[in-house]
């Protein structure tokens, strides 16, 4: 049944045979520009042809059409009605097909301008984005019982309940690497007690609040882009608009509540971690008592030091949840786009936590806390 | 052998041996609910079947079962003759080569030009040049009716008429023997829903297509279908030819064909 389309010359009739259809004319395709083609009047005999499909017919009308052009007359022979009909049809349409339009790709300077202003128009969104999202935040703080107070709380849950086994096993497992590196340093100088100081003060200050942002920027963050990228694009967003909800009253700032509550939370409950996961550091590897080390802890950590990290809780939440939610608006279009922007919003969320981390450390040392 | 493919033979006078599609006994249950039960159907080479049935009434669930989409929970499905249960996945893959299916939404891939899309089946099962691949994937464009700018813009950019375009001229790029289309002309405009008509007619006398598909149109299945199967409380409530229907005593087709839409098609296409 499955034969490959042959071509035959004798004088100046060709045969053709086989099956003309997209599977079986790829050899055929390759040799057609080498062939030797009659002087004038050719006769193409399609009575051997077993099967023809549309790619079948338009190959030979193709060539029909170059050998017409090349000044022959070309004929049908025995072809059957089937086949007659398709290339009636392909024929029909093989003037008026363009060639396929040839996507166009800018060059090198050209590139740098299309990426520079897709950048900028970006950067103006996400001023537009915060300006609503304060006008928002405003109206809410002058008129708090029109937050929706069941949707934060179902955020909180998402967001901060949920989160807990994975923030508190991680920042367990940091406090342990900490440990274990300061405690080999520590212990050649024979000063042991001081591992307290380093899991304390590293945990408390940097690690816990960054640990947790970054949990929670890809755990969080990619969801809420996630969530109102699909809404975009299942054109919720704008039911939301005709019924007259604001999106972002009710997408966006029980998620930026919910979050700037739940990321301190999540914190203290990642310094917790961490300090235990040094605790058990300690102890097993340098036999430091587990009295001494908390007691060492209470004198190493300073009520400042406690606050200057907590503290950057809430401003790494408000990053995160508005990065997570501006990407999911940026939507455009399909579901390639809300994995697109998903994508970004992780990755910006935690450069953005990181580089706010970094401003807080400049700022902290120039005020002495 | 396919040259004795009688596009212009009239459904009917084929035998039995052109069945190309079959279910026998065809059920499907999600949990204790009944969405189809006992369907029996033959689809005939050359045949244009239209299923059609209220909404939530199982004929989409019937086409996806059809059209090797899912797995009956009761009863077999053939195609040419071979109960699809017992193929393996490169004997279905096979046979999913023989047939197009168009989705109701097109269902094209949106990081994909349409050219891209139309190439996809082609650039997989064959081994033909890209130039030529392009050539075909333009004439399929062509054939379904959209004009050449459209092949280079992505499904996002296309209006809902154009998708469904687009969705057809994938659907048809690897010429099946068996098409299903999925609501074709729901959310297009009457032209366009003509011209969608016209081009399944054109393509099953080309091609000696076998067509299934479901619709809501009525002027669709007075112009295309040569058997209708109305469903019904998931079963075959009645079947013929829509004259056939029309005149049916089946109280629930009755209401279905003399609802005042089914009426002012039949009376256009009188």
């Amino acid at each position: 049944m499955d034969g490959n389309a042959e071509l035959t010359m004798s004088n100046s009739t060709v045969c053709c045979s086989g099956d003309w259809t997209a599977p079986h004319i790829h050899a055929i395709e390759q040799r057609l520009p080498g062939l030797d083609w009659p002087r004038t009047d050719i006769a193409f005999d399609l009575s051997g042809v077993v099967r023809m499909d549309t790619p079948g017919a338009w190959l030979l009308c193709r060539t029909f059409a170059e050998l017409r052009g090349a000044g022959k007359t070309v004929r049908v022979q025995g072809a059957s009605e089937q086949a007659t009909q398709l290339l009636e049809i392909v024929q029909a349409r093989i003037g008026d097909i363009p060639e396929p339009p040839k996507p166009y790709v800018p060059g090198f300077l050209e590139n740098i301008g299309i990426h520079a202003t897709s950048q900028l128009r970006q950067y103006r969104d996400l001023l537009n984005f915060i300006g609503n999202l304060a006008v928002v935040v405003g109206q809410a703080a002058l008129r708090p019982w029109r937050i929706r107070g069941a949707l934060v709380v179902r955020e909180l849950e998402l967001a901060g309940l949920n989160a807990l086994p994975i923030v508190g096993l991680l920042s367990f497992l940091v406090g342990v690497v900490i440990a274990y590196q300061g405690g080999v340093v520590l212990r050649d100088y024979g000063a042991t007690l001081y591992i307290a100081d380093i899991v304390g003060l590293a945990t408390i200050r940097e690690l816990g609040p960054l640990i947790t942002a970054i949990i929670v920027a890809g755990r969080t963050g990619s969801a809420y882009t996630a969530q109102i990228g699909t809404m975009v694009v299942t054109e919720e967003v704008d039911a939301l608009r005709s019924i007259g909800i604001p999106p972002l009253e009710m997408l966006v700032l029980p998620k930026l509540i919910a979050l700037v509550i739940a990321l301190p939370l999540l914190t203290v409950f990642a310094d917790f971690m961490g300090l235990l996961g040094g605790m058990v550091m300690a102890n097993t590897m340098l036999g430091l008592n587990p009295a001494t080390y908390i007691g060492r802890l209470a004198e190493a950590l300073t009520i400042s030091s406690y606050l200057s990290g907590v503290g950057k809780a809430p401003v790494f939440a408000a990053i995160i949840a508005t990065v997570g939610c501006f990407r999911g608006f940026q939507v455009f279009g399909s579901a390639e786009s809300v994995g697109r922007q998903t994508t970004i919003s992780v990755v910006e969320s935690i450069f953005l936590v990181l580089i706010v981390d970094a401003a807080f450390s400049v700022a902290f040392s120039h005020f002495g806390i | 052998m396919r040259n004795e493919q009688l596009a212009h033979q009239s459904a009917t006078e084929l035998t039995h041996n052109d069945c190309v599609v079959e279910a026998r006994d065809l059920g499907v249950r999600y949990g204790d609910h009944r969405v189809l039960d006992c369907i029996n159907v033959r689809i005939r080479r050359g045949e244009v079947l239209a299923i059609v049935g209220g909404s939530g009434s199982g004929k989409s669930t019937l086409m996806r079962q059809l059209a090797l989409l899912a797995t009956p929970t009761e009863g077999s499905v053939r195609h040419f003759g071979d109960d699809v249960a017992a193929l393996n996945e490169k004997q279905l893959n096979l046979l999913r080569q023989r047939m197009g299916v168009m989705f109701q939404h097109g269902a094209l891939f949106g990081d994909q030009t349409v050219l891209e899309n139309v190439s996809l089946p082609l650039q997989e099962h064959t081994r033909l040049s890209q130039t030529l691949i392009e050539q075909i994937a333009m004439l399929k464009i062509a054939m379904a009716g959209l004009k050449p700018d459209a092949a280079a813009l992505f499904p996002n950019q296309l209006s809902g008429g154009m998708r469904k375009r687009a969705a057809v001229a994938r659907s048809i790029a690897l010429d099946p023997e068996i098409l299903f289309l999925d609501e074709p002309s729901s959310g297009l405009d009457p032209i366009s829903a003509d011209a969608i008509d016209e081009l399944v007619l054109e393509l099953r006398a080309a091609l000696g297509l076998t067509v299934i598909l479901v619709t809501h149109d009525m002027s669709s299945l007075w112009r295309v279908a040569d058997r209708i199967l109305f469903i019904a409380n998931a079963r075959i409530a009645a079947e013929g030819t829509i004259a056939e229907l029309v005149g049916s005593d089946n109280e629930l087709a009755r209401d279905f064909f003399h609802s005042r839409r089914a009426r002012s098609a039949g009376a256009a296409d009188d």
